[in-house]
């Protein structure tokens, strides 16, 4: 794949001169990425990189010091529709009275606008997100009887309904067991083949070359960033996660 | 019955009773987002906030005119909650004691106005401190109407903004990425809350309002799992608690309405949380119990169904001393249910001899069940999930 021209149509997300700052340091600094269209791609890093940031920031849920963000070429609040996301499971509170039928209906909301209620198209489109994550039987469990890995699945399915061209997922397989990882990066892959990118801030470094075929590693700066095959690099993981890993890149099971 | 209704034909108790619905009414449906929001303590806030605005209103009406007793208590109500808000945002403090602060100092300032107004003599400011703790049968009918109008109005918004409400409630940050614009419709919530505690200001009064906007809403949660039946049934228990609480301070000379109303809450509140099906603690207790019993009737037959198989005869007869030396405690109870089950005989091996015990065909097909996967016997059980994630 050439590398695309900036904010053109082709790049699904454009970030360019990004600096993030949080109470005086720089959480991000002058992060410049362009994930192609129709990859599914990682962000890598070590803890306090700024991953989950990045993916908030592209969102317009936090507000950059510097820098701009577009999706296909124009800025997000623009194409909100065209982006659905999955935050981390624990963001909230899984004792709410709702249903996993109703919180997969919410994915709808964005298209609903004011005042029209979910119907039976909504229920109908969410009751098939719920069978495509394999959770077809669950659709009227209480979200509080869910299983972490049910929890996850939910909001993929919500995420699904959504019917977007750009996925956004903050760690959609933090402590999820291996049945269910599996599930998801099936399901992300199904994606991908769509035509659709997929954007995961990722941590296991084990699996990136198994699941990814794009990625970014992140360290504040942006460390390097394309193809798998190119970037994961003992020397560029080295460059993000310094000395103390002793990381092969060719997995061979050392953590 | 006659005598309840001569009871109702008085005019004053008819007003109190319709007050003290609508009341339950508003603050059941707003309490409800409140406490899932994880804001209970912000009807505290909010209804000791009024307080100043309540004297403000008299001081700038120059007497007890309600509307502008109201609208002053509202606005130092939601001056409050934004104070709260800028105090956590800008600031290292976190939500509870922006609210504890915010309180005090509003609170604080309300009786500093009520005394001086009360210095003053001016007149018919007698009236004023009832709404320290509310004072039901000072009211009128045209109060009515605007604690009508009030709920009417909050009860249209809420069904309106019903599910940006409910996403606001479980997941603000996905609702941010929609397009809602969050900051508002929290606004918007806390205003309403605000309104609320209006309406309730004259029939509980400032102190006890808070336990009108948490009661109803905690005792609902207890009942249902869904949004919308723990909405009507909190505004139904908010009804209820407020006509028993109305009728019971009607029929008993002398005393108080507004803390019989937030009494009878209470005690909705008491038995939802220790009845109510699957949250409620006895429903625990009792389930706990049940499980521990399946647990030990599962051990006590794979024991039986090792010590058989370890004396290879199918036929072997357990001693119970035996039985209780293996478990390190008295298998008894649990046997004794089992044989009820069918799943174990007793047997007299020899005269001299203790009770003896073996598995009935049915017991032992059980047991090479349990001993193949633990889990079977469990599955039935709600919260227990088998292909589940790695929590």
């Amino acid at each position: 794949m050439t590398a695309p021209h900036p904010g053109a149509p082709e790049t699904a997300v454009h970030v360019e001169d990004l600096t993030v700052g949080y109470l005086g340091r720089p959480v991000l600094w002058d992060i410049d990425l362009d994930v192609p269209s129709g990859v599914m791609a990682a962000v890598v890093g070590p803890n306090g990189a700024g991953k989950s940031t990045l993916i908030k920031t592209i969102l317009g849920l936090v507000k950059p010091t510097a820098g701009h963000v577009a999706i296909h070429g124009a800025p997000y609040r623009r194409q909100r529709r065209r982006v659905a996301y999955v935050p981390q499971r624990s963001s909230v509170d899984w004792d709410f009275p709702t249903t996993a039928l109703d919180v997969v209906t919410m994915g709808r909301y964005g298209h609903l606008g004011w005042l029209r209620r979910p119907g039976r198209d909504e229920r109908e489109r969410a009751a098939r997100a719920l069978e495509e994550v394999g959770m077809a039987g669950l659709a009227d469990r209480q979200i509080s009887q869910l299983s972490g890995g049910q929890q996850q699945r939910v909001f993929l399915a919500r995420a699904l309904v959504q019917e977007a061209e750009v996925y956004l997922l903050d760690e959609p397989m933090a402590g999820v067991d291996a049945t269910t990882e599996r599930a998801i990066v099936a399901l992300l892959h199904r994606l991908r083949d769509a035509g659709r990118t997929v954007v995961a801030v990722h941590h296991d470094l084990h699996t990136v070359q198994e699941y990814f075929d794009w990625m970014a590693i992140l360290n504040v700066r942006v460390v390097a960033q394309g193809p798998v095959a190119q970037v994961y690099t003992r020397e560029n993981l080295r460059k993000a996660y310094g000395g103390q890993v002793s990381l092969l890149p060719h997995g061979t099971g050392e953590r | 019955m006659s005598g309840l209704l001569a009871f109702l034909a008085d005019h004053t108790i008819r007003n109190v009773v319709a007050g003290a619905t609508l009341l339950g009414v508003v603050s059941g449906v707003l309490g409800s987002f409140a406490v899932l929001r994880r804001q209970s303590l912000l009807g505290d806030t909010l209804s000791h906030a009024a307080l100043p605005g309540i004297c403000l209103g008299f001081l700038i009406a120059g007497t007890r005119d309600l509307p502008s007793i109201l609208a002053g208590a509202l606005a130092t109500s939601v001056l409050a909650a934004l104070a709260m808000l800028a105090l956590t945002r800008w600031s290292r403090l976190k939500t509870d004691a922006g609210l504890g602060i915010s309180l005090s100092v509003f609170f604080a300032l309300g009786v500093v106005l009520l005394t001086y107004i009360q210095g003053t003599g001016a007149a018919g400011q007698g009236g004023l401190d009832s709404f320290l703790f509310g004072q039901a049968a000072a009211m009128l009918r045209s109060d009515l109407w605007i604690m009508a109008g009030l709920t009417g109005f909050s009860v249209l918004l809420v069904a309106a903004l019903w599910k940006e409400f409910k996403l606001v409630a479980f997941d603000p940050v996905f609702a941010a990425t929609l397009g809602l614009p969050v900051a508002v419709l929290e606004a918007t919530l806390t205003a309403a809350i605000a309104l609320a505690v209006v309406v309730g200001l004259q029939m509980v009064g400032v102190v006890l309002m808070a336990a009108m906007v948490i009661a109803p809403a905690v005792a609902a949660r207890q009942w249902t799992k869904r949004l919308g039946p723990m909405v009507m049934l909190a505004a139904a228990f908010g009804m209820a608690s407020g006509v028993a609480g109305a009728l019971a301070s009607a029929g008993a000379r002398g005393l108080a309405t507004g803390p019989l109303i937030v009494l009878a809450a209470s005690a909705i509140v008491l038995v939802s949380i220790l009845l109510a099906p699957g949250r409620g603690v006895l429903w625990g207790a009792l389930r706990r119990r049940r499980d521990r019993r399946a647990l030990g009737e599962s051990q006590v037959l794979a024991t039986l169904h090792a010590l058989t198989t370890h004396h290879g005869d199918p036929d072997y007869l357990s001693e119970q001393g035996m039985i209780d030396t293996y478990h390190g405690l008295a298998t008894r109870g649990t046997l004794a249910r089992l044989r009820a089950g069918g799943w174990v005989r007793a047997v007299r091996h020899l005269p001299h001899e203790g009770r003896h015990w073996e598995l009935t065909p049915a017991g032992r097909e059980r047991a090479r069940r349990i001993l193949a996967d633990p889990r079977a016997e469990a599955g039935t059980e709600p919260g227990i999930d088998r292909d589940g994630g790695g929590a």
